[in-house]
């Protein structure tokens, strides 16, 4: 299986769903599509291709935009499915009833970007400790660390 | 007896790093675990975007102690692939021969801790003896025992020459029979088997789903290696084979990580054979043109994963750290359950754990507590500097020679 | 009348003598004094030998070789801060280590050093005594459970409820174990199971099964590796001692080297023939054999890993029960052919 078949064969049976599919380098694949088509792609990935490592998921801050990126692999390649969600809204759907793995990388999602994960079946906070203000998400872009007042537990 | 909870951790001497595990007990068979990350946060990746490329390789090396060099490794080779460089050649060979001493290390160090895990402190003992030799090689080779720093982009930054050649041939001749020992240990000693064997099942379905990597998943029997598949530095080259195991169990990881040994060893006596001369590195730019990068790193744990995105300037955008033991926790969870309490700290030290490495996204400052008189730093140091400014300065100090 | 009162004072000096024989017996040898010493060398050559087959040094600096260093180690935690935890039973918790210190000195003083004939009845030394230390020897593990319990902490809990479940697997095989020779030489009394096989050194040979499962069924009984099941640290913390500090943990330390001192002088007396001579060749003989029973028990400590409480009893009663049964039935019939 080479990259040319796999990317065929996505062009093939997804057509217009697939918004942009590139290949810079050997054995790297992006694919960007909507978030509406995520799971569907995922599944089609997983089906076709045995694309069942998830390796991760990495959430990009791009300002308007969040970009989550799905990188799975198998033994042949590495495809990333990327998705664009407003930051207005973020909500994305969670994928852990295809890839049960995914879900400690879901779970970091909220947590860092302040990312919705639809349907995730464990939504506490996975990272952060107990206390962490609402409303900051350390890896977006405009958060910006200031050192806390200092609290003696035990002392007024 | 009712089913109650116990805590395994933040603070617990079979974890050598905080992490916390709460087990949902029924007398001694554990029915549900329940994991909670962030104690150990630094805040990597966050930081990560306000350093530039060179910083970062420094900084990515301190992400764990163990396997320092791959987390290094893999974003250099990541970055250089962005930067469109090729390295040098015998630098790669350099590099290769690091990781794969690093791979001895950190696999010897896991049998040590599995021995002491299961209570055989004597196998620990020596393994940690024997993880001596493979520690001094390292210190030869690049001058540190723990942080080697041997990645720069475009090659290595230290070479190698006949007489540490010649040292790291002969400490592979005496690992290799300290190893095969220890291979005897575990086909002989019952009660060692007793304890590793059926221990943490998963299966070839649960691995496989779970998305777990490494030994973990090369133990279920699933013949992946990013070594394989996706080759990297000079590995396309090498003669090595992908150690499984059927057992699906404790003594299965074991195994992989001591026919694992094996392998590298004949890897790193291939790659000092046959160095090739020339230059060890060439000059990298110092800025990266906008584009974006996954690289891929068998560490010894499993799949290490960096995606690393730039946007023109000498400081990454965004640099997303996958350390092999966070993929492996989900499994881990699944391990646990039905298993003995007995067995919590074997199953979980089977994974091989490096609790520092999965945990690096957000910054922390703990709030420090004086000893008698309690004083925030802040007024610590506004007193600091008032007391020295009404000091009168001193005059006539000579040093006490 | 000269006589008379010179009988007297001899009467009055002999009585004296005795007095004074039995404080010894009870306070220097082999009481409270020697067992002190004694079971602290006795720790180090366990602590040393351990090491050494484990490529490490061990104990080195206070003394010569080290040899001081369970003496300065348990001095150090007699001078640590002593913590009770709030939930505990405080009296319970404070009373189980001296409990527990004096049951196992006790055991000592059955065991047939000097200061018995084998002719009289004494305090130290009746028919049934051994079935006294036997019993005495199940105390501290009672005491490990209820120090577990009392202390309120999940660990201690656990380690606890190990303690119990690993009690039912070695006591009956020991029990077995100890009885055939018993059995072979007629007598429930230590010091005429002594003497037989003092008599008739050949006939040990017998009992050469019986000892061996006794000495397993003892290193579980001290809860040392591949038995250390109740206080696996890597597992449950410390076990039973989790909450235990200074100077009661320290005692629970002095208790568990003269467990092993007094353990290893039971087995040496039924399967080793006991101390012969007195004084001076009783003690000498006393130490050589204990430490030859050490020696064994720290070798198995060195080789072996730790085995889950699930297998412990499962080979209990699937080895050692076995074995101590077919040793009892080697026994009585060579006591039917010897007959």
């Amino acid at each position: 299986m080479t990259d040319e078949n796999i990317i065929n064969k996505i062009k093939d049976t997804l057509q217009s769903k697939v918004i942009e599919i590139t290949n810079p380098a050997p054995r790297r694949i992006f694919v960007k599509v909507n978030r509406e088509n995520l799971l569907e792609t995922v599944k089609f990935l997983k089906e076709q291709f045995s694309f069942t490592h998830l390796s991760t998921i990495t959430g990009v801050d791009k300002g308007e935009n969040f970009e989550v990126l799905y990188h799975f692999a198998n033994e042949f390649s590495v495809v990333t499915i990327r998705i664009l969600t407003p930051r207005a809204e973020p909500k994305i759907p969670s994928i852990c009833e295809i890839i049960p793995g995914a879900i400690l990388y879901e779970r970091e999602l909220p947590d860092m970007f302040g990312i919705i994960v639809e349907n995730i079946p464990d939504s506490r906070t996975l990272l952060l400790p107990d206390g962490w203000p609402q409303g900051a998400y350390p890896l977006r872009k405009d958060w910006k660390y200031e050192r806390p007042p200092e609290i003696i537990p035990g002392e007024e | 007896m009712a089913e109650f909870q116990v805590p395994i951790g933040p603070q617990h001497p079979a974890l050598k790093e905080p992490i916390s595990l709460r087990m949902t007990l029924d007398g001694e068979v554990i029915k549900d675990a329940d994991l909670k990350l962030g104690y150990n946060h630094r805040g990597i990746e966050k930081l990560a975007e306000e350093r530039n490329y060179i910083q970062n390789l420094y900084l990515t090396e301190r992400i764990c102690g163990i396997c320092s060099n791959s987390h290094a490794m893999c974003y250099c080779q990541g970055v250089e692939k962005l930067m469109e460089l090729e390295p040098a050649r015998r630098g790669l060979f350099i590099r290769t021969l690091v990781a794969e001493l690093e791979r001895i290390h950190s696999h010897l160090l896991w049998l040590g801790i599995a021995g002491h895990e299961a209570g055989f402190d004597t196998f620990f003992m020596y393994t940690w003896r024997d993880r001596e030799v493979v520690m001094d090689l390292l210190e030869i080779i690049s001058g540190n025992r723990v942080h080697y720093s041997i990645n720069t982009f475009g090659g290595a930054r230290r070479d190698i020459d006949d007489l540490q050649k010649q040292k790291i041939l002969d400490g592979m001749e005496v690992l290799r029979n300290r190893t095969n020992y220890y291979l005897n240990i575990g086909v002989t000693e019952p009660t060692f088997i007793a304890r590793l064997s059926g221990v943490g099942k998963l299966t070839k379905e649960q691995a496989v789903s779970l998305c777990a990597v490494g030994p973990t998943l090369r133990a279920s029997g699933v013949p992946r290696d990013v070594r394989k598949d996706d080759p990297y530095a000079v590995y396309a080259e090498l003669p090595f084979e992908v150690c499984t195991a059927d057992s699906c169990d404790v003594l299965g990881r074991a195994v992989v990580r001591i026919k694992e040994l094996i392998e590298s060893y004949k890897m790193c006596e291939y790659l000092v054979k046959n160095l090739p001369v020339g230059e060890i590195k060439v000059k990298a730019p110092r800025r990266v043109k906008e584009n974006e990068v996954i690289s891929r790193y068998e560490a010894p744990r499993g799949e290490n994963m960096h995606y690393i995105k730039s946007n023109g300037t000498d400081k990454p955008e965004r640099l997303k750290v996958r350390a092999p033991t966070l993929a492996n926790y989900a499994a881990t969870i699944e391990m646990l359950k039905h298993g003995f309490v007995a067995d919590i700290p074997l199953i979980f030290a089977a994974i091989d754990p490096c609790i520092c490495c999965a945990e690096r996204s957000v910054t922390l400052i703990d709030s420090k507590t004086g000893e008698e008189k309690r004083m925030f730093f802040s007024q610590l140091r506004k007193w600091s500097i008032e007391y020295y400014t009404k000091k009168p300065k001193l005059t006539g100090v000579t040093w006490p020679f | 009348m000269v006589n008379r009162i010179l009988y007297e004072k001899a009467k009055i000096n002999g009585c004296n003598m005795a007095v004074l024989k039995t404080l010894l017996y009870l306070f220097v040898y082999p009481g409270i004094l020697f067992l002190f010493v004694y079971s602290t060398f006795c720790e180090w050559v366990d602590r040393k030998v351990y090491a050494r087959l484990q490529n490490r040094y061990g104990p080195l600096h206070t003394g010569r070789a080290g040899i001081l260093q369970p003496i300065a180690d348990f001095i150090k935690l007699l001078s640590k801060e002593d913590i009770v935890p709030e939930k505990a039973d405080k009296g319970m918790f404070s009373a189980l280590p001296v409990f527990g210190l004096t049951i196992v000195t006790l055991v000592a003083m059955y065991l047939p050093l000097w200061h018995y004939s084998v002719g009289t009845v004494s305090f130290n030394s009746f028919p049934g005594d051994l079935i006294v230390v036997a019993y005495l020897l199940t105390l501290p593990t009672l005491i490990f459970f209820l120090a577990g319990w009392h202390s309120s902490n999940l660990f201690s809990t656990l380690g606890g409820a190990r303690v119990l479940t690993m009690l039912f697997g070695y006591e009956v095989p020991l029990l077995l174990a100890v009885l055939s020779p018993a059995i072979l030489a007629d007598s429930w009394r230590l010091a005429e199971i002594a003497n037989f096989y003092q008599a008739r050194p050949l006939l040990l040979l017998v009992n050469i099964i019986g000892f061996f499962v006794a000495l397993i069924c003892l290193q579980a009984k001290l809860e040392r590796v591949p038995f250390d099941i109740p206080h696996a640290e890597t597992e449950i913390v410390g076990g039973t001692f989790t909450e235990y500090s200074g100077k009661k943990l320290a005692f629970f330390r002095l208790m568990a080297d003269i467990e092993m001192v007094v353990g290893s002088g039971l087995i040496a007396t039924v399967f080793m023939a006991g101390f012969p001579g007195g004084l001076i060749w009783g003690l000498i003989n006393f130490i050589i054999k204990t430490l030859i029973i050490i020696f064994l028990l720290s070798v198995m400590r060195a080789v072996t890993s730790r085995i889950r409480i699930d297998q412990m009893v499962n080979f209990s009663w699937r080895w050692l029960a076995p074995l101590a049964v077919l040793q009892l039935l080697i026994v009585i019939i060579l006591k039917g052919i010897l007959k």
